[in-house]
């Protein structure tokens, strides 16, 4: 227990020695500022005294509380707290391990009577722990932001510790291991943030594959809708000109003094011949049919690269998608709805093909549908690889 | 591992207590760097060892195995009564590294703090031996400053406060006066004195020959992984101890033996067997028996010649040190660093490990 606490004194001394700790501290704390700035009236967007009239983005739209919740989810989680702060805490951090495995400092502390494993963790915990005050105290500040000028005490809003904490803990565990392996801040650091971006460049893949097909299957619908009423069209018509031919046929029939003929079997070209249209009907089906086809192979081949990349996902941590939890929480499917609108979604819809949906809003709805088990899950399974992989180097190695 | 008596080092009285005692203790870095090479050696309680060898001889590995940085190849023997890599004995044992680095955000206050709390030693007990120990190594007035602002000298006296912030029975220094002044070398040998009258044990590795032969009960010198010899310095120069004669002629020595004693100059030794040595300055009698040089004492001054000084001299330790690291056959000094088998300096079988 005395080891334990010296251990989280340490932290706690190493922590306040950083000077990035504080500034990042301070530009939370800025951040929030600004945050608590922005307001929505009934003419629209309100920045301090001043009111920017927005049609469709006002109270009369979406709550204040929803608006908060979007500010926050999407600017002070996913942008600030993903990102900036982010970017900052793997800076700060970067040096803890390199610091601690360097020569003539983890000899003292590995001559003590504790355990190589315990040590290292808690030096890992020390930068979780960096993090963890910063989204606390944001959470914190923000969440009386929301309470107090929205009107909405949401408690959810704390969920973003864990889950930026999280998403830190995923990029932490190869910092840990590159800065074990080299002993090198910079090469840690250059390291996690190549990490990062290619963490960053496979989601991207992911979610554009994904859009595509999305927006490819509403084209197949429209196409497919399109191709029924073609082909009715088409029906329709030859059904006419066979009547024609039919009545021509006992017309002439009965010119002749002949007995009424059956209702003939009639070639295409004798149909086309009494309809004009019907090669153009025709020929714009078989256009339809060729573009669906067209559209089956995209879609095939959208789907293999796309599966693909959720495979590598799969083994990857999955910071975006992490991130994107708070929001699924905070911001419900119907909220969505409203914001698409707020934003104008039905305009854009409106200027589209009656035939597909929103593409965008199916494409947030297929990533919303990824379960938490498999983004929360399979990532924390890659660091707890990382982690045990590091610990059992540091463990093993001579110093 | 267990505990495995050596009779190579067994001359000391202490049947019992060994603070350390080590058999057969091997390192071998990469299949083929052979650090150390079956190390035997015992360190009493209550007394100050001292470990000296050449660069690369193996001195840290041995201080970092004990210390659990290192594990070895192969290891029998006791610390502090448990296995070497007993985790829970270091409790017991302080340390301090050389080119040891303190995290340069704490206090030197904090760094005694810091580690003693690693030993698991309670906040009282910290509190009050951390002033005592500041006190002790003269850093009362800087114990609140960072140690990034500390001078070599000033870090080293804080990590020795620091290795003695658990109390502990067994203190292990590598270097401990790397950086330190001449004042401080004096305070540090003071301090080490006053551990070993409190019944602790001290393990010395140094290169600064002259401070363990102040302050050391027995040493061992280590060279490319094997103990070449070891025991007390009493022990390492019986029978290297000699008489030096100088004579006030202008002739040299050697000369003047020829002429009163062609006999002996050309055997080259007393009748008692005792072997005469010269330099341009001196003749030197390879005898600690005063009695054995009277003779040829007897014959200078009945010559009537001036006997201008008899004096006894024992080798000192860099003489010992010296011989330890020479290649008897070649008469040059060994190579530094470890045995390599890939360089083909894993020959050296000599001086054999106590």
């Amino acid at each position: 227990m005395i080891q334990t606490i010296t251990l989280l004194v340490d932290a706690y001394r190493e922590l306040n020695a950083k000077k990035l700790f504080w500034i990042t501290l301070v530009l939370s704390g800025v951040i929030v500022a600004a945050f608590a700035c922005v307001g929505l009236d009934a003419q629209g967007l309100k920045i301090l005294w001043w009111s920017f009239p927005i049609p469709m983005f006002n109270t009369g739209t979406i709550s204040l509380a929803l608006f908060y919740k979007f500010v926050f989810v999407n600017f002070g989680a996913a942008l600030w707290l993903s990102w900036a702060a982010m970017i900052l805490a793997v800076v700060s951090t970067a040096s803890i391990i390199p610091d601690f495995v360097t020569g003539g400092a983890v000899e003292l502390s590995l001559s003590k009577p504790i355990g190589r494993v315990r040590l290292f963790l808690t030096k890992y915990v020390t930068a979780l722990l960096f993090v963890a005050l910063q989204v606390s105290v944001f959470s914190v500040a923000s969440f009386l932001v929301i309470g107090l000028r929205g009107g909405a005490w949401e408690p959810r809003l704390f969920l973003a510790i864990p889950i930026v904490l999280g998403v830190f803990s995923y990029l932490f565990c190869i910092c840990a291991l590159v800065g074990l392996l080299t002993r090198s801040t910079i090469a840690a650091l250059l390291l996690t943030l190549l990490f990062w971006i290619f963490l960053f460049i496979l989601n991207a893949a992911d979610t554009a594959t994904l859009a595509i097909k999305t927006d490819m299957a509403g084209r197949m619908t429209a196409q497919e809708k399109r191709l029924v009423r073609q082909q009715s069209e088409l029906e329709r018509r030859e059904h006419w000109a066979r009547d024609q031919l039919n009545e021509r046929a006992k017309a002439d029939a009965a010119a002749k003094g002949e007995p009424e003929p059956a209702p003939g079997v009639w070639t295409i070209e004798q149909l086309d011949a009494a309809d004009p249209t019907l090669p153009n009907v025709r020929a714009e089906r078989g256009r339809i049919e060729k573009q669906l086809e067209e559209s089956k192979d995209n879609i095939t081949q959208l789907r293999r690269w796309n599966d693909g990349f959720v495979i590598a996902k799969t083994i990857f941590p999955k910071t975006t998608e992490t991130t994107g939890l708070l929001e699924r929480v905070l911001v419900s499917d119907e909220d969505l709805e409203s914001l698409a609108k707020a934003f104008g979604g039905d305009e854009r819809r409106g200027r589209r093909d009656p035939d597909r949906p929103d593409n965008d809003l199916e494409t947030e709805r297929q990533l919303r549908s990824r379960s938490v088990t498999w983004i929360v899950g399979t990532s924390l399974a890659f660091e707890g690889v990382v982690l045990f992989l590091t610990c059992w180097i540091f463990s093993r190695r001579d110093y | 591992m267990t505990a495995t008596p050596t009779s190579a080092v067994s001359s000391s009285p202490r049947a019992a207590g060994w603070a350390v005692d080590l058999a057969d203790v091997a390192k071998t870095y990469k299949g083929r760097i052979h650090a150390l090479r079956g190390v035997s050696m015992k360190v009493g309680a209550g007394e100050i060892f001292g470990l000296l060898g050449p660069n690369g001889a193996g001195k840290s590995t041995l201080v970092k195995i004990l210390m659990t940085v290192i594990s070895p190849s192969r290891a029998t023997g006791t610390v502090l009564g448990h296995p070497v890599g007993h985790k829970p004995t270091l409790a017991r044992v302080g340390y301090l590294p050389e080119h040891h680095r303190f995290p340069d955000y704490l206090t030197g206050a904090q760094v005694l703090d810091f580690y003693a709390g690693l030993c698991g030693v309670g906040r009282a007990d910290r509190r009050k031996r951390r002033g005592e120990l500041l006190e002790l190594v003269g850093m009362s007035r800087w114990g609140a400053t960072r140690v990034r602002s500390y001078s070599k000298g000033m870090r080293q006296r804080i990590g020795i406060a620091q290795a003695l912030m658990n109390d502990p029975d067994l203190v292990v220094l590598d270097e401990p006066t790397d950086g330190v002044d001449p004042v401080g070398r004096r305070d540090i040998r003071n301090i080490l004195l006053e551990v070993k009258r409190r019944g602790k044990a001290v393990f010395l590795n140094s290169h600064l020959l002259s401070e363990l032969e102040m302050v050391c009960d027995r040493v061992a010198i280590l060279v490319q992984g094997v103990v070449a010899s070891q025991g007390t310095i009493g022990e390492l120069t019986e029978g290297r101890q000699r008489y030096e004669i100088e004579i006030a002629d202008p002739r040299p020595p050697i000369e003047v033996l020829r002429a009163i004693a062609p006999d002996l100059a050309a055997a080259g030794k007393l009748p008692g067997g005792e072997a005469i040595e010269h330099t341009p300055a001196m003749l030197r009698v390879a005898t600690a028996d005063a009695a054995r040089v009277q003779p040829l004492v007897d014959l200078i001054r009945s010559r009537g010649l001036v006997l201008q000084a008899l004096r006894p001299v024992r080798p000192s330790l860099e003489d010992l040190f010296m011989q330890a690291v020479t290649d008897p056959s070649t008469g040059h000094v060994l190579d530094p660093g470890a045995a390599d088998d890939k360089q083909g300096r894993a020959a050296r079988t000599g001086g054999g490990a106590a």
